[in-house]
């Protein structure tokens, strides 16, 4: 980036009055001057994003070929950790459960998001209090909200069973089933963050210029169409964003999956996700190297999936218009 | 559906041939599309209804009566037994409460405060490395917090922090790429010019940030406060993991806790005034700052 004429003048000046004040040691070089300048600034986040962020990443994928216990020397153990995690953590299994979250999650989430903000993306009374409303669950503390889903759910005549007992049907174990209580962990997270999804449609689709469907209503084209025709295609980048958010955090869902099925992972293993495992086999079990292999092979899949979503969006046509 | 309501605005004749007929299905059409909306709205409140209810039960009344059946005679004794240490069950909301305000407020303060810092280094400065130095922060975005847990824990057992608050909120507040990256955005965007005057005043880097940059940049400090705020508040997996004493325990920590741990499915009506003191807070954010919570989604993506 190139310094503007002024901008020269005034780092030159403020140079210059270090120069000539208490400090009498400065730097010649114009480049060390600047770094000096700059490093009150800079220093607190440096120390920060290394400390917390650079060196996690690279000691994680260290710590996957090492044993630890929490406390007492590492190990170096060779690939036993990764052995280990499928042989015995049955890793594959956890996958696949991951994913089957992540599919349970994402299609009807995506959905259900972009149909709420079509409906809100009209010009008539109460949108605006709609979208508020809708949104209200974003913030909301996951923890509180999977406890009270929780009791909801509870098969001793929680809410649900009795709602449902109002027509007359007779309710599944919800969380103690191992068939119904990875849905119910999904549909909490969806009532949690549709508001949240809804808002990204709805900015995208306010950016649409409503010159595009007068012309198509024009040609007589119905909603439907339009909607096919116009706004999906228009909403191509912002499905990718969507997605990409959605597909990452719901690989790492771990709160309410944990309130709500009290983070064993039960019933059985049918909700032992991966995150969940990287818990359970870290902190419950202290086996810190195999729960960085675990870490590290969720790093993996989350890398992939981001990087094949861009491309298949990639390769389709983006709009622009400004 | 405008597809009708449209039509009449290109001329005057369709309207006038399409008379009553036209009207009614337009209104029951409208009345539908309130109602589904109204029919969502309700499930989006639902929850909170109940919680609200359930916590102002008698423990017996928890499953017997209907969760959107009002308490007939409410037991308002469950708050002051939530909040200090009932004798049948461990709970402390008072104490979980306040450890939450600590760490959250630490965290907030530190993450905006040293994030401004770090923005006007990238936004005003010029130094050698700028650009590789916010292009490694910028690569860190790509870090999902769950794979750095075990070798976080790893760094705070070697710093003995393990089971303080100290461990909770550090890694957070130094200041973190994206609030960083939201707040380079915002400052760029102040004129040179206004910097120049104050410059020429006499003043540093540090009054130019004290005097200009912060008090035009309040939207962006506002918004990197909130996400701070939420963050530390909601916080559940990071402190789990660091914190092994009850009395350190976060809100998250202690309803986690009380519902999983010995004697849990037990006064789930003490659980239940948890779950609505912690998210009293969060919804009076949501409230107060709406404008400003929306605007820093949309800031997400770009738009």
């Amino acid at each position: 980036m190139a310094l503007t004429a002024t901008e020269k003048a005034a780092t030159a000046g403020v140079a210059r009055s270090i120069g000539t004040g208490r400090r009498p040691k400065v730097p010649r070089s114009k480049g060390a001057r600047e770094l000096l300048r700059a490093l009150p600034f800079l220093t607190p986040s440096l120390v920060g994003v290394l400390l917390f962020l650079v060196i996690p990443v690279v000691f994680v994928l260290v710590l996957s070929f090492m044993t630890w216990s929490g406390a007492g020397p590492f190990k170096w153990a060779g690939l036993q950790n990764w052995t280990n995690i499928f042989l015995f953590d049955n890793a594959a299994h956890s996958l696949g459960v991951t994913a089957y979250y992540v599919l349970l999650n994402i299609p009807l989430q995506t959905v259900l998001a972009l149909g709420l903000a079509v409906m809100l993306n009209r010009k008539r009374r109460g949108m605006a209090f709609f979208r508020v409303l809708y949104l209200a669950p974003y913030l909301s503390t996951p923890v509180a909200m999977g406890l009270i889903w929780s009791w909801v759910f509870d098969p001793r005549q929680g809410a649900a069973d009795r709602f449902l007992a109002l027509f007359g049907i007779h309710g599944p174990a919800w969380l103690s089933s191992s068939l119904w209580a990875m849905p119910v962990v999904a549909g909490v997270n969806i009532w949690q963050f549709l508001g949240f999804n809804m808002l990204f449609f709805y900015a995208g689709l306010q950016a649409i210029p409503s010159s595009l469907y007068e012309a198509a209503q024009l040609d007589g084209a119905s909603k439907w169409r339009q909607f096919w025709r116009i706004s999906l295609p228009l909403l191509n980048s912002t499905m990718l964003f969507v997605l990409i958010t959605d597909v990452i955090g719901s690989f790492q869902v771990f709160d309410t999956l944990y309130v709500l099925t009290g983070g064993t992972g039960g019933p059985g293993d049918s909700t032992q996700v991966l995150s969940l495992q990287i818990y359970n086999v870290g902190f419950q079990g202290t086996r810190y190297g195999e729960a960085a292999a675990l870490s590290v092979l969720l790093f993996g899949v989350i890398l992939l999936f981001s990087v094949g979503q861009f491309l298949f969006f990639k390769n389709r046509t983006t709009y622009e218009f400004s | 559906m405008s597809t009708i309501a449209a039509s009449p605005r290109l001329g005057a004749q369709p309207a006038a041939r399409g008379g009553r007929a036209n009207k009614v299905l337009q209104f029951s059409k409208l009345t539908v599309f309130y109602l589904v909306l109204l029919g969502v709205g309700v499930v989006f409140m639902v929850p909170y209804i109940f919680a609200v209810f359930g916590s102002l039960k008698p423990e017996s009344s928890i499953f017997t009566t209907p969760a959107w059946v009002p308490p007939s005679n409410p037991a308002w004794s469950n708050y002051p037994n939530a909040f200090l240490n009932f004798s049948q069950v461990q709970t402390q909301f008072g104490r979980y409460m306040l450890n939450t305000a600590i760490v959250t407020v630490a965290l907030t303060v530190g993450q905006v405060l040293f994030s401004m810092l770090a923005a006007y280094a990238f936004a005003r400065l010029t130094f050698p490395g700028r650009d590789g130095i916010f292009w490694l922060y910028l690569c860190t975005l790509m870090v999902p917090n769950i794979v750095t847990i075990v070798p976080l824990y790893t760094e705070m057992h070697y710093l003995h922090l393990v089971n303080t608050y100290w461990a909770v909120f550090l890694p957070y507040a130094l200041g973190t790429p994206y609030t960083i990256f939201l707040m380079r955005q915002f400052f760029r965007n102040i004129p040179q010019d206004v910097i120049d005057a104050a410059k020429i005043d006499g003043c540093g880097d540090v009054s130019v940030l004290r005097r200009v940059v912060i008090p035009l940049s309040r939207p962006v400090i506002i918004t990197a406060g909130l996400i701070a705020f939420v963050f530390g508040w909601n916080n559940f997996l990071w402190p789990l993991v660091v914190l092994n004493s009850q009395s350190h325990y976060l809100l998250t920590n202690g309803l986690a806790n009380f519902s999983t741990g010995p004697g849990s499915g037990e006064y789930l009506n003490l659980l239940l005034v948890g779950a609505v003191i912690t998210l009293v807070p969060m919804l009076v954010l949501f409230i107060v700052f709406n404008r400003y919570i929306v605007r820093s989604i949309q800031l997400t993506s770009g738009k």
